[in-house]
């Protein structure tokens, strides 16, 4: 009873920190740097029996593939699907975005390059339009400008579409983001009235009591420039979207390392309330106490995921299927691209599945819908997040390949 | 028409790295990392027996100017990714740097202590010999060594992903000297 009572002063705090720029900028104030005996910030949580494996990271995506190399052959559909190399030559290619005439916007975690693909004379062109950003991940287009959210800013390129060859400074709208590296890179989205713009910050370590500024999902107002906490106790999520009938926000989340190969799952959401709080760290999944910071606590405390995905499978980019290309029993399903796992024992996720909804939003099935990225024990890309097009084809980007496939259908 | 064809080539596949020509590429390199990748000069690092893919990716961050430092982003803009790949085989190929002998016993051991707080061995390996995209650390001047986690520890070199930024932030001058004796001593 006394933790509930001390859970739901947590959020009060948060809440009232979340109101105001000031309060946020609190967040600024440099850590304390631990003691040397505490292990750097990916490796807590692990038991002693995980610290002498090999866990060296996947090699980040650097550079581009050259179409030669690219196998998209080895990408399988369900029947009646077609895949095709729609870009290339984007090292890093992650977050997408599309302007109302059609220029597709392409954010990076690594090079720090944002990418305009054009279509002119009947080719495509792809622009690098930023270099040097920190962390450009996200990435939104409204009213003719581009934002773009950086590790710890958001800034804002105006009549972006007229100048792709010479873009404008940036002007900065909000810069008093947490600096932390460890899942500082964001997912953004624009709300559906187009006020606001909604993205993570995520948790700054695996598994950690987060200061109550971070493991949240918030929304900058781009009226008053203040900054809200919308949701918390949500370790990372790199992928949101808004329900196109009820427009309710649901977002995807990666669960914590270490637990061990089959848990904890990575989770989908859906906001349904004000003040929600998935658990984090106290409790994983909606069902699974942490091993070390649940102690004493309970999951009925928190609320839950609508949908455990997969252990580690890094769900990144999810999107609602709005368009008409597809067959008809696709119409609202969810596509959410699965980056891959980086420390499993068998490799996880490389792939992007398709989730089912009923009438009232329950999941009723999740299969894979884009297979292929590995082949044996090794990939050769990784998608990274998915896009509707205005024709109901949809994009996949791939942040190792540096490229973008489209899935059509045809009858 | 020949021409037209290396180009053709260069733009739509990757020839797979090659250590000869990346032996006469190196050349360049070869005036401050040595022919064989074991530098003379204090300060520079040991290419020898890096991981090709930690080469190729620090000289792409050179290029990118994401990491600055000896002059590198110059070089680094004259060489293609092509380049690059060979001269990471030529310089990955090469016998690595000897350990260096006779160090201070108790350092070393005080260096191993904090590598393995660390988790050094996580990413860099056993024998931090270095894999995939994360440098060899055993031989390496400590010099070099030092420079460079102070450099991570301050911010004034930026890492990939902040896990070197993460591992540096807690670390005493003492402790990153102990480490480097200790890497050195590794063969």
């Amino acid at each position: 009873m006394k933790l509930q009572r001390f859970t739901r002063q947590l959020q009060n705090i948060t809440l009232t920190m979340g109101l105001t720029v000031s309060g946020f900028a609190m967040a600024q104030a440099p850590a304390a740097p631990p003691a040397s005996a505490i292990p750097p910030t990916w490796a807590q949580g692990r038991t002693p029996d995980q610290v002498a494996l090999n866990l060296v990271p996947h090699p980040p995506g650097m550079t581009a593939l050259p179409v030669s190399d690219i196998p998209t052959d080895k990408l399988k559909v369900p029947a009646g699907f077609k895949v095709e190399l729609w870009a290339s030559g984007m090292p890093n290619a992650r977050s997408m975005v599309q302007s109302p005439s059609g220029t597709l916007f392409v954010g990076t975690r690594f090079p720090g390059n944002v990418y305009a693909v054009v279509e002119k004379d009947g080719k495509r062109e792809v622009k690098t339009i930023a270099k040097g950003l920190h962390r450009p991940n996200g990435i939104v287009f409204k009213d003719g400008a581009l934002y773009v959210a950086e590790l710890s800013r958001i800034i804002r390129y105006d009549n972006i579409e007229a100048n792709l060859d010479n873009p404008p400074a940036p002007v900065v709208v909000f810069d008093a983001l947490p600096k932390d590296e460890a899942h500082g890179w964001k997912f953004m989205k624009l709300s559906p009235d187009g006020n606001y713009l909604y993205f993570q910050i995520g948790t700054p370590a695996n598994i950690t009591v987060q200061p109550v500024t971070h493991a949240v999902i918030v929304r900058l107002n781009l009226k008053t420039n203040i900054l809200e906490t919308v949701a918390q106790g949500v370790r990372n999520s790199v992928g949101m979207d808004f329900h196109p009938v009820t427009k309710e926000l649901w977002f995807t989340n990666n669960g914590r390392d270490w637990v061990n190969d089959d848990l904890p799952n990575d989770t989908l959401h859906r906001i349904t309330a004000k003040r929600m709080n998935f658990g984090y760290p106290f409790c994983h999944q909606g069902d699974l106490l942490d091993l070390e910071f649940g102690k004493g606590r309970s999951c009925d405390e928190f609320d839950k995921p609508v949908f455990k995905i997969g252990p580690h499978v890094a769900a990144l980019g999810m999107r609602f299927y709005t368009g008409k290309q597809f067959p008809a029993e696709y119409t609202h399903n969810i596509f959410i691209a699965e980056h891959g796992s980086w420390n499993r024992t068998k490799k996880s996720g490389f792939d992007v599945v398709r989730v089912t909804l009923d009438a009232k939003g329950n999941v009723t099935k999740k299969e894979v819908f884009v297979s292929g990225w590995i082949q044996g024990d090794d990939f050769w890309g990784r998608p990274a997040d998915v896009h509707i097009m205005k024709d109901g084809s949809m994009l996949v980007s791939d942040d190792v390949a540096g490229a973008i496939f489209r899935i059509s259908h045809s009858k | 028409m020949a021409f037209f064809l290396i180009l053709l080539s260069n733009d739509l596949a990757w020839a797979a790295p090659d250590a000869i020509a990346g032996q006469e590429k190196a050349k360049v390199c070869a005036t401050c990392h040595g022919e064989k990748g074991v530098s003379s000069i204090t300060g520079t690092p040991h290419l020898a027996a890096q991981p090709p893919l930690s080469i190729f990716y620090q000289l792409l961050q050179f290029r990118d100017q994401r990491r600055k430092g000896g002059g590198m982003e110059a070089i680094a803009a004259t060489l293609s990714e092509q380049d690059m790949r060979d001269i990471a085989a030529h310089y990955a190929s090469q016998p690595a740097p000897a350990a260096h002998t006779g160090g201070d016993a108790e350092k070393i051991a005080r260096g191993q202590q904090i590598a393995q707080q660390q988790y050094c061995a996580s990413c860099h390996g056993a024998q931090l010999q270095g894999q995939k995209h994360v440098p060899r650390l055993s031989g390496q001047s400590s010099d070099y060594f030092v420079t460079q986690l102070r450099n991570l520890r301050s911010g004034a070199r930026a890492d990939m992903d902040g896990t070197m930024a993460s591992a540096a932030r807690s670390l005493t001058d003492e402790e990153i000297e102990a480490m480097a004796v200790y890497a050195r001593s590794l063969p």
